[in-house]
């Protein structure tokens, strides 16, 4: 802390607070990320052959692959940013839902949402200019994920409904009814599974192509524009980012999600409306994730909605990882993006060129969730002697998501589904009347 | 020509032999999940440990030339799976849904991993008859009309499946184990206090609904399909939650979810004939559990404690 003999802190003391804070945030995700990295090369040491020195060669080449072809160089790094662009969207979807202590399990689903309704708002109006074209397909996205969301706030707010059942019946019939429309109405006329391609001027342009024909004009040009795939979209994202940092802390709003999230009786007593709030919350969170689902019809070839792509994306759970990994702050999730996205753009290129399985980073993934859910860190804390520990800030991640909001009270919460059926049950009803 | 057909699809024997098949593929996770809900643990990761299960199965029948023991197999593996989420859901307190979602995403990974390095890159081929687990044909009552062929000629699972029900069912509503389970599930500081070792118990349910997850997977890769596939699983794991919520907690009202999705699932692949999507017909598992969860068919509440940690207050 600062001195507290001036009246300002000086700069010195403010830079070292700021260190201590910066440290302390990045303190435990760095630490499952760690974690999940020695685990998953513990797993390529068990799986590959030879002796022990050979094996660890492995798990190093595996490493070194999966640096190269994610941010070895630009144009990989270019692949990796259009990953990362889906992340940080879906990414922003769970976070300002956990910010009101809710589960958003269903940005894949919402982002189904997004891609439907803006493939067919692209492939109906085909014709139309793409000043008025591109803006009306974003708004549809967002709002389809937003009315995918809504409906999960709704069900919470009006019946109770825990939204991590929800979310997961609405991803699949998302999928489903995708499945249908792509398959059926919206057919490519001989082609099974898929649309039409969008119409050109429904697209949006590589960021490379774009400088060239703004900037580039004075300045030097791109050589190969094409190379570099990651396309305007990723300019949106980053808005997005500044935009939900806006919200979460410059806004009523934002603050009375925190409320929420770190202690519903409190919002109540504090006047705040809790019904309101929860479907607000989720409508945000399926729009930021239905912007996911255009910006990549729009932003990536073929440019078309293809049948089972969706039930096979695993974007809206890596999502998941994004948000928790990035502890809901913007600069967070925009680190754990890049890490998420580069470990699925070099998966593949680590499978050919280090001969280990590119599915390695979803146990990798997986892992990291696991480590950052788990709370290994204050498990070891406990076990330190007391002089070693600091003092510690709560997390914005309320410790009990997805339970935190269920005991709203919604005035028939009395119903048990436990039958009362044995005698021995009234011990248990006694004590607890007594606590 | 849609009623028809439609009748015509309805009456065969067929489609009611392969309802109940894809029920009791349901059941197994479904069943296992509520046992480890009624202790206070969520579980969203029967998905993972189904798909653990099947690939373990498959595994260890080509190793050992015997399918007994790729059973085995597949139960241990689907029981490692769930004792990783109970170790970090109840030692650790982690968040349990995040655990789920690790788990599914990793044995996505792990079986996808594992089966190039396992088999050189070619897959594993369909399995011989004799390493399929058997279909049971229960001599001349097989023969009855109609019923024979569901009731009376199913794989030997189905028919484990349907004790593991009756067992379940009065292990939970017959006997002190389950009273303990529920009561751990309810209100774990008082079932503390009346002396029941919450961490204990909870361990066990968990780990038994991996083991169920597990046998499920040995089911589809060993019995139904005889081969292993990536992601064969294909979200039963995630039907079987909906199961669970329609069926309201209860492992007799999980079976006649299970039923009902069984059902749908029978009749997507015979209905083509009719003209109805059998994508859409898809979406219906999924739409009831939410209107279950709305309460027009009466309100599913899941237990008091379910999905939060216990810590006791030396902690």
């Amino acid at each position: 802390m600062a001195a507290p003999t001036m009246q300002h802190p000086s700069l010195a003391s403010k830079f070292l607070a700021w260190i201590d804070k910066l440290g302390s945030a990045l303190g435990r995700p760095l630490f499952s990320v760690v974690l999940a990295l020695v685990a998953a090369g513990i797993v390529i040491i068990i799986t590959s052959q030879g002796p022990l020195p050979a094996r660890f060669a492995d798990v190093v080449s595996a490493y070194q692959y999966l640096y190269a072809g994610s941010f070895g160089n630009l144009q990989s790094t270019a692949y990796t940013l259009v990953k990362v662009t889906a992340l940080i969207f879906t990414g922003l979807s769970v976070a300002i839902a956990f910010r009101a202590g809710l589960f958003n399990i269903g940005a894949e689903g919402q982002l189904t949402a997004g891609a439907m309704a803006a493939g067919i708002v692209g492939l109906v109006f085909s014709t139309w200019p793409g000043w008025l074209l591109i803006p009306v397909m974003v708004i549809a996205s967002a709002l389809a994920g937003a009315i995918w969301g809504g409906i999960v706030g709704v069900l919470k707010a009006w019946r109770g409904a825990h939204e991590v059942v929800t979310t997961i019946m609405l991803n699949w019939i998302a999928f489903f009814v995708a499945a249908y429309l792509i398959d059926g109405p919206f057919q490519a006329p001989k082609l099974s599974e898929q649309t039409m391609p969008l119409s050109s001027q429904a697209t949006l342009p590589f960021v490379s192509t774009f400088y060239n024909q703004t900037l580039g004009i004075f300045l030097p040009q791109i050589a190969t524009p094409t190379a570099y795939t990651v396309d305007l979209s990723i300019i949106l994202a980053l808005i997005m980012l500044v935009v939900y940092w806006f919200i979460t802390e410059r806004t009523t709003f934002g603050y009375e999600l925190r409320v929420i999230g770190q202690n519903v009786k409190a919002a109540k007593y504090a006047g705040i409306s809790i019904n309101r709030n929860i479907i607000a919350t989720m409508a945000l969170a399926g729009a930021m994730a239905g912007l996911a689902g255009s910006m990549r019809l729009m932003g990536q070839p073929p440019y078309q909605l293809i049948g089972p792509s969706f039930a096979n994306d695993t974007t809206g759970f890596d999502a998941i990882g994004v948000a928790l990994l990035g502890r809901t702050t913007p600069i967070g999730i925009l680190l754990a993006a890049l890490l998420f996205g580069g470990l699925q753009q070099a998966g593949p290129y680590m499978e050919l060129l280090a001969h280990v399985p590119g599915d390695l980073i979803y146990i990798i993934e997986g892992l990291v969730l696991l480590s950052v859910a788990t709370e290994f860190l204050p498990a070891i804390q406990r076990a330190l002697p007391e002089w070693m520990l600091r003092s510690r800030k709560p997390a914005l991640v309320p410790d009990s998501i997805g339970a935190t909001v269920t005991d709203i009270p919604h005035g028939n919460n009395s119903e048990q589904p436990v039958e009362q059926a044995t005698s021995g049950d009234k011990t248990a009803t006694r004590t607890s009347q007594e606590e | 020509m849609f009623f028809q057909v439609l009748l015509r699809v309805m009456t065969s024997s067929d489609l009611w032999q392969a309802t109940l098949q894809f029920g009791a593929l349901l059941l197994l996770p479904a069943l296992g999940a509520v046992i480890s809900e009624r202790s206070g643990v969520t579980n969203i990761g029967m998905e993972g440990m189904m798909l653990t299960g099947a690939y373990a199965g498959v595994m260890t029948t080509l190793a050992t030339h015997n399918v007994l023991l790729g059973v085995i197999g597949a139960m241990v593996a689907g029981g490692l799976m769930a004792l990783l989420h109970a170790i970090v859901s109840i030692n650790f307190h982690a968040n349990q849904i995040v655990s789920g979602i690790a788990i599914n995403l990793g044995a996505l990974g792990l079986t996808n991993y594992l089966l190039p390095i396992q088999t050189n890159g070619q897959g594993v081929a369909a399995l011989a008859n004799n390493l399929r687990l058997p279909t049971i044909t229960w001599g001349p009552l097989a023969r009855i009309p109609f019923f024979g062929p569901m009731l009376f000629q199913q794989n030997v699972i189905f028919y484990v499946a349907v004790l593991i029900l009756i067992g379940t069912h009065l292990l939970l509503f017959r006997t002190n184990i389950g009273l303990r389970i529920r009561a751990v599930g309810e209100h774990p500081q008082a079932a503390d206090t009346a002396g029941v070792n919450v961490r204990m118990l909870r361990y066990l349910c968990v780990i038994t609904s991996g083991l169920f997850s597990g046998l499920a997977g040995a089911f589809l890769s060993l019995g139904i399909a005889g081969i292993f596939n990536p992601n064969m699983t294909a979200g039963r794991g995630f039907i079987a939650l909906a199961a669970i919520i329609f069926g309201k907690y209860t492992p007799l009202g999980t079976a006649g979810a299970c039923l009902i999705f069984g059902l749908g699932d029978a009749l997507s692949t015979r209905l083509q004939d009719t003209g109805i999507s059998a994508n859409l017909l898809s979406t219906l598992p999924y739409i009831l559990t939410l209107i279950a969860l709305v309460g027009l068919v009466g309100r599913t509440v899941a237990p008091a404690a379910d999905g939060i940690p216990y810590r006791p207050e030396s902690e």
